[in-house]
């Protein structure tokens, strides 16, 4: 019964994945990705083994967090992430300008999110939370802050997509995807920063 | 085809939109049973990086490497963050 289930399943995944394997984006984009990951896969078990030696300090400094502000983000990277995808799609069916104006709305969302937490970040060193009071502070400036810098750095990635999309002989599709993998990977990344620094307890 | 794949695009988004506000309000809501909420906000989180992994890099239509090496992260990552919360 199980079985005749899982065949039937993998006959339909078959069946929907008839076309061929397509690498999205550049081969480069993706060992950068598969890099990132890991670096930040490390970072992230290293904050796990302080929370575990520091379980105490750890949970009463998160209380300060603003949970608020953090799923807001979350809900405003989902959303860039959702324009860039669609950008991505509009570019492989030939409408430049759309997919240009799609990618602008997703950089505006990565503005905001700046401006969201520098909000955050200036009240937490208002309230005397600062990087040096402890090590689960230290943590949440040094990886919100590098996450940041992948923000910025997604924003000029996506500002190139823009000028290639907008300039006949430069655009290549290639380009284009390769900047909405990196921008999602920057999605991906505050997903973990907020489950494992905000939410978990 | 191409409208199909839009229109995925848009229930994923709204899946990980409704999954983020679960998370929110089991975080929030949760003052006193803390490991099985966790336990449970870990899930949802591995759930929506590989929606995003799946469906937003498309990778799910790449090459077999590729998909191997995500999900391996994917396991390897979540697997330890599970474990170090546990012990």
């Amino acid at each position: 019964m199980t079985a005749t289930a899982v065949d039937s399943d993998a006959r339909t995944v078959g069946a929907e994945r008839g076309r061929p394997a397509h690498l999205p984006g550049e081969l480069s984009m993706w060992v950068f990705v598969l890099g990132d990951l890991a670096i930040f896969g490390i970072y992230f078990i290293i904050f796990m083994f302080s929370r575990l030696q520091q379980h105490d300090v750890f949970l009463a400094s998160q209380r300060h967090l603003s949970q608020g502000l953090g799923a807001l983000n979350t809900l405003l990277l989902l959303t860039s992430s959702r324009l860039v995808a669609r950008a991505a799609l509009a570019a492989r069916g030939g409408e430049h300008e759309r997919a240009a104006r799609l990618t602008l709305g997703g950089g505006a969302c990565g503005v905001v999110f700046i401006a969201v937490k520098a909000l955050e970040w200036s009240a937490k060193i208002r309230q005397g939370y600062t990087l040096p009071v402890n090590d689960f502070f230290a943590y949440y400036y040094v990886l919100t802050g590098v996450h940041v810098l992948h923000v910025v750095l997604g924003l000029i990635i996506l500002g190139i997509v823009v000028r290639e999309l907008r300039t006949p002989s430069l655009r290549r599709l290639s380009i284009v995807e390769s900047g909405a993998i990196f921008w999602h990977l920057v999605d991906l990344l505050w997903i973990v920063i907020f489950v494992l620094l905000y939410v978990m307890r | 085809m191409t409208q199909t794949a839009a229109a995925r695009i848009d229930y994923v988004w709204a899946i990980l939109c409704a999954v983020t506000a679960l998370s929110w309000w089991l975080g929030h809501r949760s003052a006193g049973v803390t490991a099985p909420v966790t336990i449970g906000v870990l899930a949802l989180g591995l759930l929506k990086v590989r929606l995003i992994i799946q469906h937003f890099m498309e990778v799910e239509a790449a090459p077999t490497w590729l998909r191997r090496s995500t999900d391996g992260w994917l396991v390897v990552f979540w697997g330890t963050v599970l474990t170090l919360y546990l012990i």
